[in-house]
């Protein structure tokens, strides 16, 4: 890459490439424009919150575990419930994504790098005071936001301050989001190498260019709805007050504008990625497939030897049957070889 | 038939389960309630319902057959045309037959589905001749009924989880009861076989009125009004809940319908009346401090108790009556102000659904309760006159 983009011509000179390489340590992640570092910063950051969702999804499981309140009351039940939808889709589920298109979209379409690098850094540095202030708003006076993750009004008119904090943390991670997808769509549309045609693109950038464009569609229209909540909150609005003449189902309606096509913009980056694994790598779908199911034979196995011993001799035996033929698959699969493979898959529409 | 193979399909999952499971639960099936170990939707018991479980298996077998189908052909595609088996690539790019066959195939079966599905949500909808028209008030945390139309018109109350049954749940360890958190004070009561449309509203935030075994679920909106119905055509009792986050205790409020005979309906009717009249109460009659304290203390245990606790000191967000400034003060008309009107962003409720002395009533209780020791009496009439 240097070297395509060293303009005075000295690429061959290795002994300056210190004073103006990439820089390292914590300087590298802070200051980072290269797509890899950026793509790697929110994967990890996917995880993490990836992590924190699932800890509060474990809390909701716990008390659900026995009838009765054991561990937690009814506030800190809901305020889980609406913390675990709010980190899972805008924590976890979208920041991975856009971390997997960080990594794969300059490399799939021959571009050096993203479009707008320093854009780029901008939009995940965004992510970090925005998921401090979602995690943060358990501390607040009257616990995290309680009003489930579609803080449909009025309900959300009667949080506490944690509220507002949410709403915040919401549009800032709009903006990134949108910055997010401007970048992705620029890089996209501009920087093909020579010969990646629209049509020759993977299906893993369609995707995302399709994800792009939803994303820049409907975040603004959140932004709306929960910017119309704050001012009913705070500023005497009556947008969703029906006392005054507002009316609550107008925040669905708008809410669920964006909240539809969202399900499209967590759901098609990963038909993408299905899509391209299933027309490049097939074998490894085999492979997979197989290795989940030992994974889920082997729960049922651990299952019953808690169980009834005569339900366990009953299911060794298919179990078995399920490994033989499981041993005898994997080692065509294995032996299943290249990209060819997408032509033999489709050849049987040929006879028709 | 489709009931048969369902039922050995369950029985095989519960067996399955109950390997797994060495807790033996004392708790049997509540008939037009949960079942132990349920699976499947609710028996049903109007048209209505029994339509939405025709689909919902309907459905679902037109899916299977359809992931078998399509999973089939291709793991078969995959294995089959592999390399390494010497199958030979194909070098066709397009084929008009096979693109007119994914199009019109599934089209052919998204209409074939949505045929019976629109017929049955029509039917739904449609809310005319109702023989006895009833509104369903959504409260924080609570039913409210009024009869508006038809035999027992007139006939309100308030239908909220039994308190013994929220303590139990509070304690951690309820005792095994078939109708847990399902009791209420006072059901909904309706005669079978008539047709009973049950309009919505709330007082506060969106809730959902909604009876499994009927097949209904109708939003309560506040300031909106929707509606919905159903025809019981068995008798007995029938249980839901509320099925949309309403706060706190959205868990803790069921709706309970007992259906009954048109006979006994009409018994019921003349009681409720009868009640009714009995409740009659002159705003201008004086209450003594025995028989507010007596009465406030039932008022409160059926509504403020939930939040602000049996101790008085509220919990997590929720403010404590006990030592309150606006409860010691020695002007009541800001209490009762409270109470008619809601504060803090409708955190804490308005209670004007609530009778003169009701409120009177607890608001003295509050006022001599645990460490506070006014000795004020709030009495109906100034309720009255705070209403204007």
């Amino acid at each position: 890459m240097s070297a395509v983009l060293d303009p005075h011509g000295h690429g061959a000179d290795h002994a300056h490439d210190d004073h103006h390489g990439a820089p390292h340590g914590w300087r590298r992640w802070v200051y980072a424009t290269n797509h890899k570092d950026i793509g790697t910063l929110y994967l990890l950051f996917a995880f993490t919150m990836l992590i924190i969702g699932g800890v509060l999804a474990l809390g909701i499981r716990a008390e659900l575990f026995q009838p009765g309140l054991q561990l937690v009351n009814p506030e800190l039940f809901n305020q889980l419930t609406t913390m675990h939808g709010l980190i899972m889709v805008f924590g976890a589920i979208m920041p991975a994504f856009v971390g997997f298109a960080n990594w794969m979209i300059p490399l799939q379409i021959g571009a050096a790098d993203m479009a707008f690098a320093r854009m780029n850094n901008f939009s995940f540095w965004l992510m970090i005071p925005a998921a401090l202030l979602l995690a943060g708003s358990f501390f607040m006076p009257g616990g995290a936001p309680s009003g489930g993750w579609t803080l449909y009004a009025p309900l959300s008119l009667q949080m506490g301050p944690s509220m507002d904090a949410a709403i915040f943390a919401l549009h800032i991670l709009g903006a990134s989001s949108i910055m997010g997808s401007i970048n992705i769509i620029v890089t996209i549309l501009n920087m093909r190498a020579p010969g990646m045609t629209l049509m020759k693109m993977p299906m893993f950038v369609w995707t995302w260019l399709i994800t792009a464009y939803l994303l820049i569609a409907v975040m603004p229209v959140l932004a709306g709805a929960i910017t119309m909540t704050l001012t009913d909150r705070h500023f005497g609005t009556t947008f969703f007050n029906p006392a005054a003449g507002g009316d609550p189902v107008m925040f669905q309606h708008i809410f669920w504008f964006f909240g539809h096509p969202e399900v499209y913009i967590m759901i098609l980056p990963a038909f993408g990625i299905v899509s391209h694994h299933s027309r490049f790598f097939p074998q490894k779908i085999i492979w997979l497939c197989l290795h989940g199911l030992r994974h889920v034979v082997h729960r049922d196995f651990v299952f019953h030897r808690m169980g009834s011993p005569h339900v366990h001799h009953w299911h060794a035996g298919h179990r078995s049957v399920v490994l033989y033929v499981r041993h005898h698959v994997d080692l065509y699969s294995y032996r299943c070889e290249g990209v060819q493979l997408d032509r033999h898959h489709v050849a049987w529409l040929h006879d028709l | 038939m489709m009931n048969n193979i369902y039922r050995k399909f369950e029985k095989a999952c519960i067996a399955l389960f109950a390997l797994g499971s060495t807790l033996a639960w004392a708790v049997n099936d509540l008939p037009g309630g949960p079942a132990v170990r349920q699976l499947n939707l609710h028996p049903p018991v109007t048209k209505i319902a029994e339509e939405q479980v025709w689909l919902h298996w309907f459905m679902l077998i037109i899916c299977t057959v359809i992931f078998v189908a399509v999973f089939g052909v291709m793991f078969y595609s995959i294995l089959k045309h592999r390399k390494s088996v010497g199958h030979k690539a194909a070098t066709f790019h397009e084929s008009l037959k096979v693109e007119i066959a994914w199009t019109v195939v599934p089209f052919v079966i998204v209409i074939l589905m949505a045929l019976p599905a629109t017929k049955a949500v029509v039917a739904s909808k449609d809310t005319s001749n109702a023989d006895l028209t009833i509104k369903a008030t959504g409260y924080q945390w609570k039913w409210g009924y009024d009869y508006i139309k038809g035999e027992g018109e007139g006939i309100g109350f308030v239908s909220t989880l039994d308190n013994a049954q929220r303590e139990m749940s509070n304690s951690g360890k309820p005792e095994p009861t078939d109708d847990y958190l399902l009791k209420v004070d006072n059901p909904l009561v309706v005669p079978v076989d008539k047709k009973i449309r049950i309009i919505t509203t709330s007082n506060d935030v969106i809730h959902s009125f909604a009876v499994n075994s009927f097949g209904i679920k109708q939003d309560a909106i506040p300031g909106f009004v929707r509606d919905t119905w159903f025809r019981a055509e068995k008798t007995g009792d029938f249980h839901g809940q509320c099925q949309e986050l309403c706060g706190k205790e959205h868990a803790y409020m069921p709706i309970h319908v007992k259906v009954v005979s048109a006979e006994e309906y009409t018994a019921w009717v003349t009681e409720q009346n009868k009640k009714l009249a009995a409740k009659q109460e002159d705003p201008s009659k004086v209450w003594t401090m025995a028989e507010l304290m007596q009465k406030g203390e039932k008022v409160y245990a059926s509504n403020c108790q939930s939040c602000h606790q049996a101790t008085g000191k509220g919990m997590g967000p929720i403010k404590a009556l006990d030592g309150a400034t606006v409860v010691l003060d020695a002007d009541n008309l800001k209490q009762i102000k409270v109470l008619l009107n809601g504060q803090n962003n409708q955190t804490m409720p308005a209670w004007k659904q609530l009778s003169d002395s009701e409120i009177a009533a607890v608001i003295s209780f509050t006022k001599n309760n645990w460490s506070n020791k006014t000795g004020q009496m709030v009495q109906p009439a100034e309720v009255l006159a705070a209403r204007k």
